[in-house]
């Protein structure tokens, strides 16, 4: 009996979680059974199946090359928002009172700006300051973007983090900098996981920032809005679902990666 | 003479070095380090410069500096320039929103749809990130999490027309519920309230997620079992331990969630209707429209800011209690 | 209501014959020898055997940014100022004069363009084209706003009234600042504001009107769209019915086989023509000059554009190169063709900025 009623709760929240994952993977399993819809635009129900957008779009070099300079530009913003968002963090954490809530707000700014504002803003503040558009250019733009949300996940997991685990270290003779990268750092990790994974998706989804700043490589975003520009066609839904699926093995086998080398 | 002082500093130094057993020792110990870093955090202003002059400077040129040129914008009469015309300084372009009605609807309903998206996703997404957290083995966690990332992977455009596809008059749901002999005729479920409000919590639910999963994952499970066995029940220990445990993950979730909803502008254009226009896409209109106005755009955008930065900021003190001694 | 006759260039002048072209002599500028040329285009406008051919001729390296939308290119024009990261830009009709009067754009020498006589007469120099006594653009396509519907549901509409036929409640659509214009023809005003030269009362009480009317009629409406693959997106999956259509995004489903028909109705409507533009103070121009004049050496281009975006080229020869299908989506009977006014460039501030004021009250009402 009294299992029975202890395990109520788990029972609901598995049917939450479940229930959550149908709602986020229903609209998405649709988009993906369109790419092998044998038409020129993309409608309910697939009808004619065929492979011939996926066999367009794996030959398509301009996509390859865009999905490559989506993945460095989206490597280099996490590093540089990470590390930056982590040392905001660590500022309003260790500042108090109004001067705290001010740094707090100004950290936050880029995260409120629309997109388009934020992206003129953004190209004359590089021309004022002679910066070529560009990759520099891009990543800088990103990072300005993702910083936000790193401070938030950073500061969520700071706040609550005991203040004496830093002084045990600094009592046992660490200086402030190996506390940071043994005490703080460490306990971060979450947090700061959370927040480099903000910082990619924000990266790879940026499409205005890009077209204002970029040159004359397409990344992912630019590549795909172009091409809905000509009409909705199921060779996008095939590019979507191939970045899933490699995003997904990708996921699976660092997953597995880990498990493996910490059961060791 | 300054070399001098550093070098006894560094001298003196030697004597405090603490050992560390492992490879940041020979790091830590290096000349290099100890000249430089290990100099700087020798002493409490050093520490302090360099805590917060990297940061101040970041928010100032890169916070400040383009919403400096957007500020300039907004008070200018005029601006892009056309042949021949000269821009003055000017408040007109706040008085616009101020003067007409007209743009007050669509910045009430922004902050209406926000708070709603924002209440709606914090309570469906909560138990989702306590089941992950808390209930989940260990060992399956990260595959658990790493199936409610996977739809974000596919870019917010995408992920959009999924839910054209699902929804739209010829979509998946109608169609299901045509064939099931439900109805006849298709309900308009797309370009709606409710199209909008069922795809703004799709796009943002990541931001909820994560934070509250972190916030969860760090409440001590021995806590919970204490508790337990002293028999407080679910929702007892759920509003005496888990709650307040977790505040400071429903903060920063909410804070993300409602900062993203205000400021989104695609979706909100692409799967809204004629009756939610929402203050974003007024904005862009100023910068989209035939007769581009920047200035007016520029001035919108502000008032969106502060008042949006208010909000986020008075919820957070309202709601953040002790933690607003941090900030 | 009367208009000058001059400005009914309309497509029926396609026969006319070439009127001589303007030969400007400008110096060439000292950096005429780069080896490079950045364009800002749409997908697919330019093919890539096209462009790796003209890369071989000439060993100028072109480099393509493609673009989804004007306000983007403008904005982003306008904010580089003096000097532009592009050479050329793709510009839509009714964003032409908008562009020039910015200063974004330098005007063709069509001297420098030995091609430019395999131009369709009636864009080789045509009115609407030359604003300050200059040409700013090679023609590419051409368009209209039409009037679209799904033949299952709606037969043969002859007029604009359709879209307020309460029959079709909601299942209409429309993007708000174009169909305002229709609307004011619809009521007999002047939708193109070219008669309202000094006297803005007037087109403040014509545009008001156009405003309230479809403000009592904002129950017709399923959705105000922006981007023609959502008007597309919306007739396939019957979300609408009938919508007031950009002629290039309906003649793409009329071509892929859905049950769409595009005409127009007998109030008339407004043409507009995309044209290829070089930037003002662009770094290359010289070779800007070339890539037009290869261009319009090549019908295949022409009809590239024409299969990507469903609007009719203004190059002579294209039609032979396009299918039968491609060719019926992009044509119009001739009676409907004499109903197509193109945008003019008189009284573009005056329209701009009431057509956008009464958008955003149409919209927040």
């Amino acid at each position: 009996m009294r299992y029975l009623i202890s395990d109520a709760p788990r029972t609901m929240l598995t049917i939450c979680y479940w229930a959550f994952v149908l709602y986020l993977l229903l609209p998405l399993t649709l988009m993906m059974a369109m790419s092998f819809k044998d038409a020129n635009f993309i409608a309910f129900p697939v009808g004619d199946w065929t492979f011939a957008w996926y066999v367009k779009v794996m030959q398509d070099q301009q996509f390859l090359s865009a999905c490559v300079y989506s993945i460095l530009i989206a490597a280099a913003t996490t590093i540089a928002a990470t590390v930056i968002g982590v040392w905001i963090a660590m500022l309003i954490a260790s500042t108090e009172g109004r001067w705290g809530a001010l740094i707090f707000a100004l950290a936050c700014l880029p995260a409120v700006v629309p997109g388009m504002i934020s992206a003129i803003s953004l190209r004359i503040f590089i021309s004022t300051i002679d910066m070529p558009t560009g990759s520099a250019a891009i990543v800088l733009g990103h990072t300005v973007h993702a910083v936000p949300f790193v401070v938030v996940m950073a500061l969520t997991r700071l706040r609550s983090m005991p203040v004496n685990l830093v002084d045990a270290a600094r009592d046992l003779g660490a200086d402030s900098i190996v506390a940071f990268f043994r005490v703080t750092l460490p306990y971060l990790g979450p947090a700061i996981f959370g927040g480099m994974l903000f910082c990619v998706l924000l990266s790879i989804d940026d499409f205005v920032r890009t077209f204002f700043l970029g040159g004359y490589r397409p990344t992912l975003p630019m590549l795909i809005f172009a091409k809905v520009q000509g009409g909705m066609s199921p060779e996008i839904n095939a590019m979507a679902t191939l970045v899933l699926i490699t995003t997904a093995a990708v996921g699976l086998y660092a997953e597995y990666m880990t498990r493996r080398s910490r059961s060791r | 003479m300054a070399t001098d002082t550093i070098t006894q500093r560094v001298a003196n130094r030697d004597l405090a070095i603490p050992r560390y057993s492992t490879r940041i020792s020979r790091i830590v110990n290096a000349r290099p380090y100890r000249s430089t870093i290990g100099a700087a955090v020798a002493t409490h202003r050093g520490r302090m410069i360099l805590l917060a002059a990297p940061p101040l400077v970041w928010l100032i040129a890169l916070h400040i500096g383009p919403i400096y040129q957007m500020l300039k914008i907004s008070l200018l009469s005029s601006y892009p320039l056309q042949h021949g015309q000269a821009a003055t300084f000017t408040l007109d372009n706040y008085a616009v929103f101020f003067s007409e009605s007209l743009y007050f609807s669509p910045l009430i309903r922004s902050f209406i749809y926000a708070t709603a998206a924002t209440a709606t996703t914090l309570v469906v997404v909560y138990p989702v990130a306590y089941y992950v957290a808390k209930i989940v083995k260990p060992s399956s966690r990260s595959k658990a999490l790493l199936l409610l990332l996977l739809p974000f992977w596919a870019g917010e455009l995408i992920r959009t027309f999924a839910i054209i596809m699902l929804l739209a008059n010829r979509g998946a749901a109608n169609v299901f519920l045509r064939d099931l002999g439900i109805i006849d005729r298709p309900i308009p479920m797309l370009y709606t309230p409710f199209s909008l409000g069922f795809g703004l919590v799709y796009l943002v639910s990541l931001y909820m997620l994560l934070p509250l999963y972190s916030a969860i994952d760090k409440i001590p499970n021995h806590l919970l079992d204490a508790a337990a066995d002293l028999g407080a029940g679910p929702f007892t220990r759920f509003r005496r331990i888990i709650l307040p445990l977790s505040r400071d993950g429903i903060v920063s979730g909410c804070c993300l969630v409602f900062l993203t909803t205000i400021g989104v502008f695609a979706t909100p254009m692409l799967i809204g209707g004629p009756t939610t226009v929402l203050f974003p896409e007024t904005i862009s209109g100023f910068f989209h429209g035939a007769s581009d106005r920047w200035p007016v755009g520029a001035a919108f955008a502000l008032i969106m800011l502060v008042t949006a930065l208010t909000t986020a900021g008075i919820f957070m003190r309202l709601v953040g209690g002790k933690s607003t001694k941090l900030m | 209501m009367s208009r000058p006759i001059d400005r009914r260039t309309t497509l029926q002048l396609l026969g006319a014959g070439a009127l001589a072209a303007p030969y400007i002599v400008r110096p060439k500028p000292a950096w005429a020898q780069s080896k490079t040329l950045n364009i800002t285009t749409y997908d697919k406008f330019l093919p890539q055997e096209f462009v790796d051919q003209f890369q071989k001729d000439t060993g100028i390296q072109v480099n393509i940014r493609l673009t989804d939308d004007q306000g983007k290119q403008y904005n982003l024009l306008a904010a580089e100022g003096a000097n532009p990261s592009t050479d050329m830009v793709t510009v839509a009709g009714h964003r032409y004069s908008q562009f020039i009067a910015s200063d974004l754009l330098q005007p063709v020498d069509t001297g420098k363009i030995p091609n430019w006589k395999n131009l369709n007469p009636a864009y080789q120099d045509a009115p609407w084209a030359r604003v300050n006594d200059n040409l700013w653009g090679l023609p590419i396509l051409a368009g209209y706003e039409g009037l679209a519907v799904n033949t299952q549901y709606v037969k043969d509409p002859q007029s604009w009234e359709v879209m307020f036929d309460p029959q079709y409640k909601g299942l209409t659509s429309y993007i708000v600042s174009d169909f305002m214009t229709i609307t004011m023809q619809y009521l007999g005003h002047d939708g193109d504001f070219v008669t309202y030269t000094d006297k803005p009362e007037m087109a403040q009480k014509a545009t008001n009107e156009a405003r309230d009317f479809l403000i009592k009629h904002k129950d017709m409406v399923r959705k105000y769209y922006d981007a023609g693959s959502e008007v597309q997106q919306m007739f396939i999956n019957e979300d609408i019915h009938l919508a007031h259509s950009w002629s290039g995004p309906a003649a793409k489903l009329i071509a892929d086989g859905h049950p769409i028909k595009l005409s127009v109705p007998k109030e008339g409507t407004f043409g507009f023509v995309y044209t290829l533009n070089i930037v003002n103070n662009a770094p290359n121009a010289e070779n800007a000059y070339k890539f037009i004049d290869a261009i319009l050496a090549s019908p295949e281009v022409g009809a590239s554009m024409t299969r990507q975006s469903g609007f009719a080229s203004t190059m002579a020869g294209v039609a032979d190169v396009l299918t039968e299908v491609e060719r019926a989506a992009t044509t119009l009977p001739q009676d409907q063709v004499e109903r197509i006014v193109f945008f003019s460039s008189v009284n573009r501030d005056m329209k701009n900025e009431m057509i956008d004021k009464a958008t955003a009250e149409v919209k927040a009402a």
